[in-house]
């Protein structure tokens, strides 16, 4: 009877969680530099890129900001196919690919609890 | 002694696999995309089959996918009638193609400057991914669905399989076909491998392996069932071919002597590729799964460890796993 080949063990399947390409990666940390200008015209010297980074991440803990300021409030959704709901906001996931409502207002009623798939949005909006 | 193949199965995708392409070797090992019907291509570890991230955005079926030489980007080819284009370290989408029809086949030039795509409308298209604006070059000809499109001859021509049961080899600069195969059936897949300029082409239960500059044939092999993919070794030693059966088989490429068949799979193989160093293959298949098989079946590579007899009683032999005999091939 022949033997069968050992492993260590057994490829590592999907993280249920998130999309995965881990930015603490050693290839994410070595390309992402170049991958940001990879289709502009954007010069790769180390001092545009710095204010590049920054201007990033101001963008992105104004953006956080704003899902904080937008926790339970009313937000009216502009969707693809004219779709048009308002619900009350509850959370994103890390992602912002879903976006976790109460008291969706839906053509066909009113939804309790639901998840909006942010790719399916265009824009939203609510009052401060 | 003789081992016995062990396949690492790759789960995730919750339906079938239907295309897979691995990457040139990189500074950071090769990597490995799969198409699948659920809409969502996975990036994986090409040796280990680690996955490292899923490429979310589309919203059909992904009918074709595959990656730039470096892996830095990857294209996808899919039943909403996009073909997409992604940065493989982000996994960030950074292109979206829109189609008249379900794109079933799309690959980058070696310099990925450029797209290829070819779908359900029956025409091929180029696309300049440094203006992602303009309009593509369209070449028309087909009668039917184009089910691969390739680059070939350094990217100067182009080759084309669809259901009109042609393959066409184009001139990229005139756009004009110079030769062209028919069949008496559809060809299931094609594959092109640059080194020696060898086309193989699977159709019916055959393979057959052509010129890829004059399209003369070199040699045909039959298997024992219908046959929906295969790929030649990069030394050209072995061929694999996968399909109905839910078997694969190696075949010596010189003597074309069936060498090896494993069971594994729970439904038909659609696709299957050498990577690119030749050490392991992996086949996609209707059960869901991709699986990796070693090309040298105990050689100790990836996840695979040659282990002597007697390490197996020793304490070293806590982190080694055999799989039990029922998984037999």
């Amino acid at each position: 009877m022949k033997m069968p080949v050992c492993v260590l063990r057994l490829p590592r399947g999907p993280d249920l969680n998130s999309r995965g390409f881990d930015p603490n990666s050693p290839r994410y940390i070595a390309l992402c530099p170049t991958t940001i200008s990879a289709f502009s015209e954007s010069g790769t010297d180390s001092c545009s890129l710095r204010d590049e980074q920054r201007t990033r991440s101001v963008l992105r803990e104004r953006y956080l900001r704003s899902l904080i300021a937008m926790s339970q409030k009313q937000v009216w959704f502009n969707m693809h196919e004219r779709v048009r709901v308002e619900a009350k906001f509850g959370a994103s996931d890390i992602d912002v690919l879903n976006f976790q409502v109460s008291d969706l207002q839906t053509p066909l009623g009113i939804q309790k609890e639901a998840l909006i798939r942010c790719p399916d949005v265009i824009s939203y909006s609510f009052e401060l | 002694m003789a081992m016995r193949q062990t396949p690492l199965t790759c789960s995730g995708h919750t339906r079938p696999v239907v295309d897979l392409a691995f990457s040139g070797i990189t500074p950071y090992g090769y990597f490995l995309i799969s198409a699948c019907k659920d809409g969502k291509p996975m990036l994986r570890q090409g040796d280990t089959g680690d996955w490292i991230g899923t490429f979310l955005g589309h919203k059909g079926a992904v009918w074709g996918a595959t990656l730039n030489k470096d892996a830095t980007k990857a294209a996808t080819a899919a039943a909403d009638f996009t073909a997409k284009v992604w940065d493989a370290v982000t996994g960030d989408e950074v292109l979206t193609l829109a189609h008249k029809h379900i794109v079933k086949s799309v690959t980058f030039t070696q310099d990925s400057n450029y797209l290829l795509t070819g779908g359900n409308d029956k025409m091929l298209r180029i696309y300049d991914l440094n203006k992602p604006e303009a309009e593509p070059q369209e070449i028309a000809g087909h009668t039917s669905a184009i089910k691969k499109a390739l680059w070939c001859n350094n990217d100067k021509q182009i080759l084309s399989a669809a259901d009109d049961k042609t393959v066409r080899l184009w001139d990229r600069g005139s756009m004009e076909v110079v030769n062209s195969l028919s069949f008496d059936g559809s060809v299931s897949s094609m594959e092109y491998i640059p080194d020696g300029e060898i086309l193989l082409i699977t159709y019916g239960k055959t393979i057959a392996f052509y010129n890829a500059l004059n399209l003369d044939l070199i040699k045909t092999v039959d298997a024992p069932a219908s046959i929906h993919s295969a790929s030649l070794h990069p030394e050209k030693e072995f061929f694999v071919a996968g399909g109905d059966d839910f078997k694969l088989y190696k075949y010596d490429y010189s003597t074309k002597e069936e060498l090896e068949s494993y069971k594994g799979h729970f439904g038909p193989i659609h696709c299957v590729r050498f990577s690119p160093d030749g050490e392991l293959y992996a086949s996609g298949s209707e059960d869901g799964t991709l699986r990796l098989w070693q090309t040298a079946v105990g050689k100790t590579y990836g996840l695979w460890k040659c282990v002597l007899p007697e390490e197996l009683v020793s304490e070293n032999s806590d982190t080694l796993y055999c799989t039990a005999p029922e998984v037999k091939a």
